[in-house]
Order: C-alpha cells, then sequence, then structure tokens
C-alpha cells in the first residue's frame, strides 16, 4: 500500500506542483487548503504518514496546526515537513521548537522536496 | 601631553629668540609653571592668558582657539570609539596630533563623523526592514509566488512524459504566477519610491556650530547689509523698532506674507525645515515666538515683528547669505546648507530690528539687563539674548556670550560656545548648568557662578521662555534659553551684582558634559568618563 501524505498548501499552484512531482514518485496524496481542514483530515484518517505543512495557512495557521498535532497522542507518529519563507529564521526556530521534523525554505526545489520526503518516511 | 596652543606659544617664543625664563618674569609667573603651559601640561584662560598674548604679540583668540579645543574633543570620543578599541590608542596624544597635523586631524573628525552617520542610517533602515508590515508580507508573497513558478518549471523542464492537459494546466499556472510576481515586486517598487528620501547626514549641526565659530559669530555683510535695508525702509534707529515695524508692515510681500503659509518650495528655498527650525518658520508668524511667561501665550507682538523682518532679510539680503553659505567650507551637506540659511536670516531679522551700535550701547548702559532691553526693543528674552551673543564686532564688541538653549529633555537646540566652555556635541550638558535649573523655577532669571574642572569660571545666566500656542491637547514648547560669559566681565553685567567675583570665592564646581569630566565624586554623574579620572 501507498505510504499516504497530507498536503496542507493555500497557494494553488503550489499544491498542484506538490502533488504532481509526489504523486510521481507513488505517494497517495491527500490536500487540504487551510489549517482547520488539515486538522480535521488527520482526526479522520490515521493513516496519514506524513504532513507537508505551510506555514501562513489561513483560518488556522500551520503552527497552530502543529501544536494540536503535537499534542494529540494518537498522532504521535506523524512526521511534519513545515514549509517557511527563506530568511525566516525565527520562523524554523519556532517550528523546531514546537516540534517539526524538518523544514523547506521556499523558493524549493522540487528535488530538495523529493528527497526530503523519502528521508522522512523511510521504515 | 603636547597641546596645539602650548606649541603654539612656544614656536612663537622661539621666533621672537625669548627664553622660557624671560617670557615667564615678564607675565610674573615662574619658569617651571610656563614650562607647563608650553608643553600642554596646564591650560590657562582669562588674564593669564590675556599677558601671555601680549608679551608674545600674539593674538589672544588665536591661542584660546575654541575649533582646536572641539577637534581634540571630538578626537578623543573617537579614540573611544569601540571600533578602534583594538588598537590601543592613546586619548593623551590627541591635542599633539592637533597641534602639528591639523588637516590630518580634520581628516580623522570628519571621516569618524561620516562613519556614525552611516551606521545611524543603517541601523535605521535595518530596523525599518525588519519591522515594516507591509514589507515583510510583500516579501512573503513574492517567495510564494516564486516558489511556484520555480517549481511548475522544474516539472515542465524535467518530466518529458507530461500529458498534454496537464502541461497547458502548469504553464497557466506559470502565466498566473508570474502576474502575481510582478504584481508585488511593482508593490515593493512602489514602497521604495515613496520612501526613498534624500542622504541626510546626522550631523549637520556640526556643520553648523562650526561656520558660526568659523565667524565668530559675526557676519558684518549681513551687519552693513541690515542697515542699508533699515535706510530703505525709511526707519531709523531713533524711530524704534515700532517704526521698523510699521515698515515692514506696509510692505506688501512682508506683510501678506504674514499671513499666509509658505508654499511648500518656497519653503524649502528659504531654508525653513519642517520640525527643527519651525519655530524660527516665517508660517508660525506670531506664534512661534516666546510669549512672556505669564502672559496668555497666543500672539506675541515680538514674534510677529521678528517673523517679519526676517521675511524681508530673506528676500532682500538673499545674496549676501547665498554668497556666505557658498563660500563656506565647514558647510558639505545640503542639509546643514539649509540650517545655515535659517540661522543667517534670523541673524539679519535681529541686526534689522535691534541695530549694532545703538544696540550695544544701550547693553552697556543698562549693564546686560536683558528685561530692561526687552522693554527697551519690545523683543522677546531669547531675541535680546541672539543678538547680545552676535555683539562681536573686532574692536567694538560687547561681552563675549555663549549661548544655548535645552527642551526638558535636555536636547540642546541652540548651541553657541565661548572659547574655554565648549558645548557638548551631542547628548546633554552638565546636569548642574543652570539652562537646566531654570526649568525648576520657570519665569524668573536664574543665575549662576561655575567653575570648570580646569578652573575657568563662568556666569550662567538662563530663563525659562514658552513657544508657541497653549492647549491642553498640545501644551506650550517649554525652552530654557541660557547665556554665558567669563567671570572677568561678570562685574558688567547687572547678573553679577552682589556675587562675590574674587578669585577665592566659591563658584559651583560644574562640567561641560559627564563624558568628558574628571570629577570623579560627583553624584550628578550620568555616563563615565571616556578617559578614565
Amino acid at each position: 500500500m501507498a505510504t499516504r501524505l497530507l498536503i496542507a498548501e493555500d497557494e494553488a499552484s503550489i499544491l498542484e506542483s506538490l502533488v504532481f512531482i509526489l504523486g510521481r514518485e507513488g505517494y497517495d496524496i491527500v490536500t487540504a487548503r487551510d489549517g482547520e481542514g488539515a486538522l480535521q483530515q488527520l482526526q479522520a484518517d490515521g493513516a496519514v504518514r506524513l504532513l507537508i505543512l505551510d506555514v501562513m495557512l489561513p483560518r488556522v495557521n500551520g503552527f497552530e496546526v502543529l501544536r494540536a498535532v503535537r499534542g494529540d497522542a494518537a498522532l504521535a507518529p506523524l512526521r511534519v515537513l513545515m514549509l517557511t519563507a527563506k530568511g525566516q529564521a525565527r520562523d524554523r526556530q519556532m517550528a523546531d521548537q514546537m516540534g517539526a521534523d524538518a523544514f523547506i525554505a521556499k523558493p524549493f526545489s522540487n528535488q530538495d522536496v523529493v528527497r526530503e520526503v523519502r528521508r522522512l518516511v523511510a521504515p | 601631553m603636547e597641546s596645539g596652543f602650548g606649541l603654539k606659544i612656544r614656536e612663537k617664543r622661539k621666533t621672537l629668540g625669548l627664553t622660557q625664563a624671560e617670557v615667564a618674569r615678564s607675565v610674573g609667573i615662574s619658569t617651571s609653571y610656563f614650562n607647563l603651559i608650553e608643553r600642554g601640561k596646564r591650560s590657562i584662560g582669562g588674564a593669564l592668558l590675556l599677558r601671555i598674548a601680549r608679551a608674545l604679540d600674539l593674538d589672544p583668540a588665536a591661542l584660546d582657539d575654541d575649533a582646536e579645543r572641539r577637534l581634540v574633543t571630538e578626537l578623543t570620543e573617537t579614540a573611544a570609539d569601540p571600533l578602534l578599541s583594538g588598537l590601543d590608542l592613546d586619548a593623551a596624544a590627541v591635542p599633539a596630533l592637533v597641534g602639528r597635523h591639523p588637516a590630518w586631524a580634520r581628516a580623522l573628525a570628519l571621516l569618524h563623523r561620516e562613519c556614525r552617520d552611516r551606521g545611524e542610517v543603517i541601523s535605521a533602515m535595518s530596523d525599518r526592514l525588519s519591522q515594516d508590515p507591509f514589507l515583510s508580507d510583500v516579501v512573503h508573497r513574492m517567495l510564494t509566488t516564486i516558489a511556484g513558478i520555480r517549481s511548475t518549471a522544474e516539472i515542465l523542464d524535467s518530466v518529458d512524459d507530461l500529458e498534454a492537459t496537464q502541461s497547458r494546466r502548469f504553464r497557466a499556472n506559470l502565466a498566473v504566477e508570474s502576474t502575481r510576481l510582478s504584481e508585488a515586486a511593482q508593490a515593493l517598487a512602489d514602497f521604495f519610491d515613496r520612501s526613498e528620501a534624500p542622504k541626510q547626514a546626522i550631523t549637520p549641526g556640526e556643520e553648523v556650530d562650526d561656520f558660526i565659530i568659523a565667524h565668530g559669530n559675526h557676519f558684518p555683510a549681513l551687519e552693513e547689509g541690515t542697515a542699508r535695508l533699515r535706510a530703505r525702509l525709511g526707519a531709523n534707529a531713533a524711530g524704534g523698532t515700532a517704526a521698523l515695524a510699521a515698515a515692514l508692515a506696509s510692505r506688501k510681500d512682508v506683510a501678506e506674507g504674514n499671513h499666509r503659509p509658505l508654499s511648500a518650495p518656497r519653503r524649502a528655498r528659504a531654508g525653513y525645515r519642517d520640525g527643527g527650525y519651525r519655530d524660527a518658520g516665517y508660517r508660525d508668524a506670531g506664534h512661534g515666538e516666546d510669549a512672556l511667561w505669564d502672559g496668555d501665550g497666543t500672539v506675541s507682538e515680538a514674534g510677529r515683528r521678528f517673523a517679519m523682518a526676517r521675511h524681508a532679510v530673506l528676500h532682500d539680503l538673499k545674496d549676501t547669505i547665498d554668497d556666505l553659505v557658498e563660500n563656506a567650507p565647514q558647510l558639505i551637506s545640503e542639509e546643514a546648507r539649509q540650517r545655515v540659511v535659517s540661522v543667517l536670516a534670523s541673524y539679519g531679522a535681529a541686526a534689522l530690528l535691534f541695530p549694532y551700535d545703538p544696540f550695544l550701547e544701550d547693553a552697556e548702559r543698562l549693564r546686560y539687563d536683558i528685561g530692561l532691553m526687552r522693554r527697551r526693543y519690545q523683543a522677546s528674552f531669547e531675541q535680546i539674548c541672539q543678538r547680545l551673543v552676535s555683539l562681536r564686532r573686532p574692536g567694538a564688541g560687547g561681552v563675549p556670550f555663549a549661548m544655548l538653549r535645552v527642551d526638558p529633555a535636555g536636547n540642546l537646540s541652540k548651541r553657541f560656545p565661548l572659547p574655554r566652555l565648549p558645548m557638548p556635541r551631542h547628548g546633554a550638558a552638565c546636569p548642574l548648568w543652570a539652562v537646566y535649573r531654570a526649568f525648576q523655577t520657570p519665569g524668573p532669571v536664574v543665575r549662576q557662578l561655575v567653575e570648570l574642572p580646569a578652573g575657568d569660571r563662568f556666569l550662567f545666566v538662563a530663563r525659562v521662555v514658552r513657544k508657541g500656542v497653549d492647549s491642553f491637547a498640545m501644551p506650550a514648547r517649554q525652552l530654557s534659553v541660557a547665556i554665558v560669559c567669563n567671570a572677568q566681565y561678570a562685574d558688567r553685567l547687572v547678573y553679577g551684582d552682589g556675587l562675590d567675583l574674587s578669585g577665592r570665592a566659591r563658584a559651583e564646581p560644574v562640567g561641560v558634559s559627564c563624558r568628558v569630566c574628571p570629577r570623579a565624586d560627583c553624584q550628578h554623574r550620568a555616563e563615565d568618563p571616556i578617559v578614565p579620572t
């Protein structure tokens, strides 16, 4: 069975690209366009192994999603890859303290994303 | 330590072929003391300075070179800059450097000022960039859009088996994101267009000071120009200030200008600057000058007259002012040139309203009683002070005064130093100075006899003045204005009456500013001294 990823990203073209490149890698992909949707999906679907999480999400932002995830024992095995804007050192520091597993700065290269995802979901 | 002062004495003595003992004897001091003076180990002033100058046929002003002293203070502060801490600079060598290589010393000081200016600008810009919410938002938008473009372009470039519909979809995304990127970039460019300011020197005040000091705060061209202007207006000194004011008011440009704000370009040409010199601006005519403390503080006649005179000077003596500004090597920044135009306009206004010879005569006769001078000339406290400070015609000068004006926070907004009484270049002066104490008793004139660490004695005369309209929402501005003279002149002033002016009498020990003050035991110290005491 393919590994399931949840991509939470509000920017349509980034989301579309990520779905395409990671789909080609054989992952099973679900998406959310805001933080609230991401949390709902995670609670409904225990099969998600990795959350790709943008920081600047509408409604509930990426940090709040991360906090909720790390405060939920049922989601303990979930890996989280955060997408931060380049140069936002404070964002990265905060994500690190709050328990993100990795970061990728925008603008990223597709290869970096693929490599990082592979690493995080490796058994 | 060898000072430029000592060097000058020594060089002149040698030129005259005199020995130290001969000069010491002729001025009535010991050879060893004279030796200390020549080597810069003792600083002197007052009568002894005058005697030595006379004995060596030197101009006392050349000996008491305040510009040089300021340069020494400035370079001593420079030596303490953390940037140079690794170089182990000997602050005691500064006077010798200034004395022997004045041009190099000035170059160092100029470079350091510039360096400080740039530093201030950079930190201001960096604060601005890191804290501006618009900038952070637009940068984030750009990075996000670029992320979309980059990711999409990589797919189009590297995936060979893209289906036609997918390819169309990604290309459409590229077009959309490119448009968004252009918009964000445009917003950013607009932002910088709007916030682009001309390079502003942080230290134009110092250039202005250098200019005024270089002229000894006396401008013969303006004195002559205003005398001609007064004659043209048909008001002679005997007619008094009121007649002159009437003549001014009858002039169309002056009278109209008085009731109408200047347009921005005219203000710029006239050297007005929002903020710093607004109180001297024409737009504030009638409201800008200080009112009597117990008056209603709305419209001061003195302020209205001064503004009219200033306007006439700017209009009629423009060439004279431009000439002075254009030929001033001290004025490097445009900002400083603009400020000097404003300063000279005020100088001219004072010269027009308070003609030199009768004003000096009255001052001497009334023993510099500013209250009586105000009544005689129907002028404000500050206007009288400012004119007194400019009575420096060689051979026909009044008592030499320093002048300063501070706000309750201690910011110096006007300063004119005296030899041996330097004014701090930035930050506050000594908190013990009467100019600050006057805020405790606003209204009456405060006088104070002080002694500086080097032994020089000065008499301070200070008073709080009020500027602007007093409203509950925006209370009038309170400023303390002081003039200061060397104690040797105090007996010519009404303010010296009743004071024991003998050298043995007690004078309040004060400094210039904490950073250069050696009084280790002062309980008013606010900052550590730069040179350890």
